[in-house]
């Protein structure tokens, strides 16, 4: 379905993703992403989703070579995402955003996420004044309304205790199962990465240096060295 | 000063007093339209003209800046812009009166959705010193020599139309009297359009986007037409205003386009609260007659930046909102949102 | 005359690198602009002109920032930090009204008409540079302006402060979660931009003239270094300031007509090229 090829992002003179190749397939199956702090993570994520402009390479999506599309293009073909920093809209309640954007992308089917995502307590409160947590919750639950065919989630633990993030990966193990949704994670929590993912791929500094399912990349030594080794 | 949308539960509310508060607005329309005729002298109809229509501008500033997160600060330009087009349709290009006007209208919503295709995309602050910028440039050209012929400079323009706009004849404009209810109902237009949009669709993404622009994008909206649409109606509102003023004044100079009357716009707009469409109106209101009354040019700048400061710190819902928040919480003591639309 | 086109624009920009830095740094600080930062500039101007009536010149120039420092205390604790929680639209509106306040308190206080300050007499008349007779006090002024940009610089690129200053204008969740105390930060930096605000008062006295519209003037002016330069990007203030200062000059020679609007015109010219601006300054959210 989505197709990284040689994809470089350059900020100013530092290479933060370096001829990066990677192909996520597969609906319901859950890529996640690990390496080491300026990997280049969030970055691949930004190039991905359209928030930033690779310097050289192509994003193809569904066949379809999408570098130059714009952002609301790509959501309204299927590819969302969630944000690192909670993105959400702090004066609006949360019923309200999320029926805002369900009215553009011609989604019937809130209820299912809300409660999916256990929102069904906070929907008349002003998102600004809920819990972090629940924030969290509902960035995610922006990005899953539409229907999209590709979920992009950025650190969604972000912020969230180790119980709180495998919760809510849970969550999302769950709905992209349910959904046939295809999803990228790129988490720092590496349990959490593990435990719930089917494939992983590791970056470190800006290059690819493994993909495969979490026994073979626990087992992988270069990752080790480079990643797990430091945090073990 | 957030534009926070109505709660569900106000929203019952309506559906049940929407009859009555309609029927209201209806009364309190036409009594307006009509007592002050009979009960105010002739000197306070000036004043009240100047006020509505200082209003309109402020209404139009007040939108942007509730709505969009979008501070206009050419707003006066397009207000004393409409008077020189008008004057010059009349006295250079020999249009009849109702043409001139339908012709300034048009050059002013061409130029503001013009500018508004550029100006947009860029940050807020970017965009108030750009709306500045064109500002000033009409103000400038207005000076120019070259444009004497048309714009009479620094003295001003006397603009005298022959024939009559909807059958009323200049004199009618220009009397405080008979002007009073057509900018009493221009005003209630306004206001009931900006409400309009307000409540609809239009205005809950304005807002939305205030709050995230990205975010929006990221969900698939186009957040670069809604805004340029809210800047081409806002504007339109201030033509309006503007073409009122130079019917009813008779006359058009560079302190109709000036920065100052865009800051008296502001003003009054916080005045009256800026988070309903009423407010700028009745904001507008109050300084036309508290100019009137602290005389002085001096005295009304200290006013003004006082009147910033203490309607944005202490009573930053202004009157209108004030008023409004007091009303709902006597109704309901244990509301806990106070936000009007 | 390109020399002197060259050293005029340097003079002018030597004033103006002093006060939009000063706004640019509030900016990149607090997200807030403050829209009084002309009337401080026109504080500093008037308060020049009294002192140096009372005790010279040189006098002027060392009490006036100091007095100007001491009521960016007082704009700190007494407006920015309370109003912190209100959007940043509010608290610039504050400001503006406070300018506007300050600005009608001068000009009761000193009446209506401008006034000159004749250059101490240490720096009056002219000296021949490059074939040139200059004015000495222009010269200084430059000199001035070198020696705050200098200052700037290197304050921003080796000292701690300076290193938090631009992490919090770069990115200012990342720097809060870094530990770095923004409260302090933003008493030095609002202080500074209010001294240096005193110090361009003082300056331009003998320079420009003392008079009333010159809070208007200037803010406008600053402004648009500001959006000019990018938010957060104090190297891309100075730049702006330069060009600005060029663009001002060489106007008001070449089209003193329109010169009145040449600065728009570079707005508009720059924000059509690159829409964020010159510098380098806050990363897209």
């Amino acid at each position: 379905m989505l197709e990284i090829d040689r994809l470089c992002v350059n900020y100013g003179r530092v290479r933060a993703l370096d001829e990066v190749s990677l192909e996520i397939g597969g609906e319901g199956v859950l890529h996640g992403v690990i390496g080491p702090n300026g990997a280049g993570k969030s970055t691949l994520l930004d190039a991905v989703s359209g928030r930033r402009r690779p310097t050289q390479g192509a994003i193809r999506y569904c066949g379809q070579d999408i570098t130059g599309k714009s952002v609301a293009w790509r959501r309204h073909r299927g590819m969302a995402r969630s944000f690192q920093r909670t993105s959400i809209f702090p004066d609006l309640t949360v019923d309200e955003q999320l029926r805002l954007v369900a009215w553009r992308l011609g989604d019937d089917r809130l209820d299912e996420i809300i409660q999916a995502l256990d929102l069904t307590d906070y929907l008349r409160e002003p998102a600004g004044r809920i819990a972090y947590g629940v924030q969290r919750r509902v960035d995610v639950a922006l990005a899953l309304i539409g229907r999209p065919q590709l979920l992009l989630m950025d650190e969604p633990g972000a912020g969230l205790s180790a119980e709180e993030t495998l919760h809510l990966f849970q969550h999302v193990r769950a709905l992209v199962a349910e959904r046939r949704i295809a999803a990228v994670i790129v988490e720092h929590d590496v349990d959490a990465v593990f435990s719930c993912c089917d494939v992983v791929t590791v970056l470190d500094l800006g290059r690819r240096l493994a993909t495969g399912n979490p026994a073979e990349i626990r087992a992988d030594a270069r990752v080790v060295e480079a990643y797990l080794g430091s945090a073990a | 000063m957030s534009g926070g949308a109505a709660s569900p539960v106000a929203v019952r509310y309506s559906a049940v007093g929407a009859p009555l508060a309609a029927l209201a607005a209806t009364a309190l329309f036409v009594v307006g339209a009509v007592a002050p005729i009979y009960a105010a002298s002739e000197f306070t109809l000036r004043i009240g003209n100047q006020g509505l229509l200082l209003g309109m501008l402020a209404l139009s500033v007040a939108f942007l800046m509730n709505q969009a997160g979008l501070v206009a600060l050419g707003a006066a330009s397009v207000y004393g812009g409409a008077g020189y087009l008008f004057a010059i349709g009349i006295n250079n290009w020999d249009l009849s009166a109702t043409q001139a006007l339908l012709a300034a209208f048009v050059i002013l919503v061409v130029y503001a959705a013009a500018l508004g295709a550029l100006i947009i995309r860029t940050n807020p602050l970017a965009f108030m010193m750009l709306t500045l910028a064109a500002g000033e440039m009409i103000s400038h050209s207005v000076m120019l020599e070259g444009l004497r012929d048309y714009t009479s400079g620094a003295d001003g323009l006397v603009v005298a139309f022959k024939g009559s706009i909807l059958g009323l004849q200049a004199a009618d404009f220009a009397n405080p009297v008979h002007f009073w209810p057509l900018a009493w109902t221009a005003t209630w237009i306004s206001g009931l359009t900006i409400r309009a949009v307000r409540r609809s669709r239009l205005g809950a993404v304005l807002r939305a986007v205030r709050q995230n622009e990205e975010r929006m994008r990221f969900s698939g909206f186009d957040t670069y037409a809604p805004r340029l649409m809210g800047f081409v109606l806002i504007n339109a509102v201030a033509a309006v205003a503007g073409l009122l003023h130079v019917l009813n004044a008779g006359f058009v100079s560079p302190d109709s386009l000036g920065l100052s009357l865009s800051t008296n716009a502001l003003v009054s707009a916080l005045i009256g609260g800026v988070a309903s469409a009423a407010g700028p109106i009745v904001g507008g209101l109050i300084f036309a007659f508290a100019q009137d009354e602290f005389g002085a040019y001096g005295v009304t700048q200290l006013l003004t930046g006082v009147a910033i400061v203490v309607f944005i710190v202490l009573f930053s819902k202004g009157v209108v909102g004030g008023l409004t928040s007091a009303a709902r919480h006597l109704r309901r003591p244990s509301d806990p949102k106070g936000g009007a639309r | 005359m390109i020399a002197l086109l060259v050293a005029n624009s340097l003079a002018l920009a030597s004033l103006l690198i002093m006060l939009s830095s000063g706004l640019a740094l509030i900016y990149g600080l607090r997200d807030v602009i403050n829209f009084g930062h002309g009337a401080l500039y026109m504080l500093g101007a008037y308060l020049g002109y009294s002192l140096t009536l009372v005790g010279g010149f040189w006098l002027a120039l060392l009490i006036a920032p100091i007095l100007l420092a001491l009521l960016g205390v007082a704009l700190e604790y007494l407006v920015l930090r309370p109003l912190q929680a209100r959007s940043h639209i509010e608290v610039a509106l504050v400001t503006l009204g406070l300018g506007i306040i300050l600005g009608q308190i001068l000009i009761f206080v000193y009446g209506g008409e401008a006034r000159s300050i004749d250059a101490p007499a240490g720096l009056s008349g002219s000296v021949v540079v490059f074939g040139l007779s200059y004015p000495v006090y222009r010269i200084f002024l430059i000199a001035m302006g070198l020696g705050s940009c200098a200052g700037l610089a290197l304050w921003l690129r080796y000292t701690t402060s300076g290193l938090h200053v631009r992490a919090v204008s770069q990115d200012p969740s990342v720097a809060r979660m870094m530990g770095i105390n923004a409260d302090r930060l933003s008493l030095l930096v609002t202080v500074l931009s209010a001294g240096f605000a005193g110090v361009a008062g003082v300056l331009a006295g003998p320079y420009l003239s003392v008079d009333p519209g010159m809070d208007v003037t200037m803010i406008v002016d600053c402004l648009i270094i500001v959006v000019i330069g990018g938010t957060g990007s104090i190297g891309g203030a100075i730049v702006a300031a330069l060009l600005f200062g060029f663009v001002q000059v060489a106007g008001s020679v070449f089209l003193p007509d329109l010169a009145a609007l040449a600065p728009y015109v570079l707005l508009m010219a720059v924000l059509l090229i690159t829409p964020r601006g010159i510098g380098r300054g806050r990363a897209p959210a």
